[in-house]
């Protein structure tokens, strides 16, 4: 067990994780756009689920939400759910592509964000809060997107770093050789 | 690349239902819960310590780019605000006087009795959706959950969540924030630049320099309201605006404890003696002697005028809405033969039994009137008084409500 946990991606999201949730409690409350604190670890998620697929995108989601709820005082889960679901719908937007272009991924990264993004009033809702849905979402909500495709080219490689994974190389099959 | 399967899809449902188990633990309340929190908190703080250090120069670097014209434009409007207080605070002081006076008389609750404990704001809130901040004081300062928070200006929220050195606090502007509040009127605005603070015809600053002792008195009540020499009230109540401060004299130079006693008791002596005979006519004269007695430097006279009756229009409930819209009052009742609530009307907490605020605590002014239709009232946007963009010392009142005293 545990030497399946020390070879498995636990061991590097958890710390990645924790230098993000700080990053994201220190400079990013303070470089806002707009009165938007932009969502660093949410973008992290959607960007793993580009690298690493749906389900590898949801368990740092996951990872990174109950983190982010803990430190935060948020009730636990509520990020947890929308982090999840940002690095589900970053993996299953991965599959339109077979190797996306730079921008691709971040098309996909920032849309990964949005729909998290989005998720937190949701879940909000549902838990009781009244009137979660605030005038300010629309402006939320693209600028998180924006800010999450604008960093996809490092937090891309980064969610690759913390899951384990090589970047796929891809090679032209030869015509003569059978398939295996 | 990844490859959609069945066996993934179980994964992400096997996640999405853990989170909502946690979900529902920590929604019902859960002691383990709330220790992983904990200490989770705590194994955080120094890697938020060591990544405040390394991004700080960042975010300097941020702000003197983005924030520079703004602050140019802040600095310039403080400053004429500062002008503009100094000649107002004793009017102010003289009304809080005052009216600390009627309380004990009517042995109404006032905040005097009431400890406080000073906290440094450590964080604010990282996600768009809440207004709340973080303090370092925790449940080793006695502070509990529910407790008004307040600064120099007024109310700034209340405790939501208390660990043993931290605790967070909801601001009045989340849209989860509620209290009850009494909108009050007066017939005169008290910071409006007064017009004969200096009968001397020395400007405020002039004042200051000179060491001069100033005076007001309120109509009504006759009760000399003195200051020390270089313009600073009587730091006597815990109200916000007026704390136990440094006092300096004419030369900067902050006086010891037992100087200040000597120069309070002077000033109680003074104050006694003018009480005791009434002015009306000239108040100038005779409460300029009754109060140049703390100050062994040259002394004039400054005496301001303020009629300041205080009607108590309406109680309703104070909501906050986000952080870029006005709270609001709302389950107001509209009484004009009594007094219309209009704007410029002054908002503070009402107290009561059951109320996580103690009354009399200054919370806005009105700042604009919707009417609605049917039998609702008016909404009441308010202006607070504390500016919630900017905390960096927040004061916790030690205050549990009479319904929950004792248990």
């Amino acid at each position: 067990m545990f030497a399946a946990f020390v070879q498995g991606p636990l061991v590097r999201i958890i710390p990645v994780g924790m230098i993000m949730l700080a990053l994201q409690r220190t400079i990013f409350v303070e470089l806002q756009v707009d009165g938007v604190i932009i969502q660093v670890m949410m973008a992290t998620a959607a960007a793993a689920g580009v690298a690493g697929g749906s389900e590898r995108g949801a368990l740092v989601g996951f990872v990174f939400g109950v983190m982010f709820d803990l430190v935060e005082g948020t009730p636990l889960g509520s990020t947890a759910i929308a982090m999840t679901i940002a690095g589900v719908v970053g993996g299953l937007l991965a599959l339109i592509a077979a190797d996306p272009q730079w921008w691709l991924n971040a098309l996909f990264a920032g849309l990964g964000t949005a729909v998290g993004a989005m998720t937190i009033p949701l879940v909000r809702l549902f838990i009781g809060e009244s009137d979660p849905f605030q005038d300010r979402l629309t402006v939320v909500v693209p600028v998180v997107a924006v800010a999450g495709a604008a960093m996809s080219p490092v937090l891309v490689p980064l969610g690759r770093w913390c899951l384990r994974m090589k970047r796929p190389e891809w090679s032209r099959p030869i015509d003569n050789e059978p398939v295996s | 690349m990844a490859i959609y399967s069945v066996g993934r899809k179980r994964v992400i449902i096997a996640l999405l239902l853990t989170t909502v188990l946690l979900l529902t633990l920590d929604l019902r309340g859960n002691p383990v819960v709330d220790a992983v929190r904990e200490g989770f908190t705590v194994a955080m703080r120094p890697v938020e310590a060591a990544t405040g250090v390394v991004t700080n120069p960042i975010e300097r670097a941020w702000h003197g780019i983005v924030d520079y014209d703004d602050l140019e434009q802040e600095n310039i409007a403080l400053q004429e605000q500062v002008d503009r207080l100094i000649g107002t605070t004793a009017a102010a002081e003289a009304a809080v006087i005052e009216g600390k006076e009627l309380q004990a008389l009517y042995s109404l609750p006032s905040l005097s009795g009431i400890d406080t404990e000073v906290a440094r704001v450590v964080g604010y809130s990282a996600n768009n959706l809440d207004q709340v901040i973080e303090i370092d004081k925790g449940s080793s300062s006695g502070i509990e959950v529910g407790m008004p928070v307040v600064n120099q200006a007024g109310l700034v929220g209340k405790v939501t969540r208390v660990l043993t050195n931290s605790a967070r606090v909801m601001l009045v502007t989340d849209a989860r924030y509620a209290v009850a509040v009494k909108v009050t009127s007066s017939d005169q605005v008290i910071d409006e630049a007064p017009t004969d603070t200096t009968p001397s015809g020395l400007e405020p600053d002039e004042v200051v320099a000179a060491g001069t002792t100033t005076t007001t008195t309120v109509p009504g009540s006759s009760f000399p309201v003195p200051t020390y020499p270089n313009g600073l009230p009587v730091p006597e109540t815990t109200l916000p605006g007026a704390t136990a401060d440094p006092v300096f004299d004419e030369n900067g130079r902050q006086l010891t404890p037992d100087e200040v006693a000597a120069l309070e008791a002077a000033i109680v002596a003074a104050a006694e003696a003018a009480s005791s005979e009434p002015t009306t006519s000239d108040p100038g004269t005779e409460l300029a002697e009754a109060a140049a007695e703390p100050s062994s430097t040259t002394s004039t006279t400054t005496t301001t005028s303020t009629t300041v009756p205080i009607i108590e229009k309406e109680y309703g409930l104070i909501e906050g809405r986000g952080g870029f819209r006005l709270p609001q009052i709302k389950f107001v009742a509209d009484s004009p033969s009594l007094a219309e609530l209009q704007a410029g009307d002054l908002v503070e907490t009402a107290g009561g039994s059951t109320s996580l605020a103690p009354p009399g605590i200054p919370v806005g002014r009105v700042l604009n009137r919707a009417d609605r239709p049917g039998s609702g009232g008016p909404l009441l946007d308010v202006e607070l008084h504390a500016d919630l963009d900017r905390l960096n010392f927040v004061r916790v009142v030690l205050y549990k409500p009479l319904s929950e005293v004792g248990q």
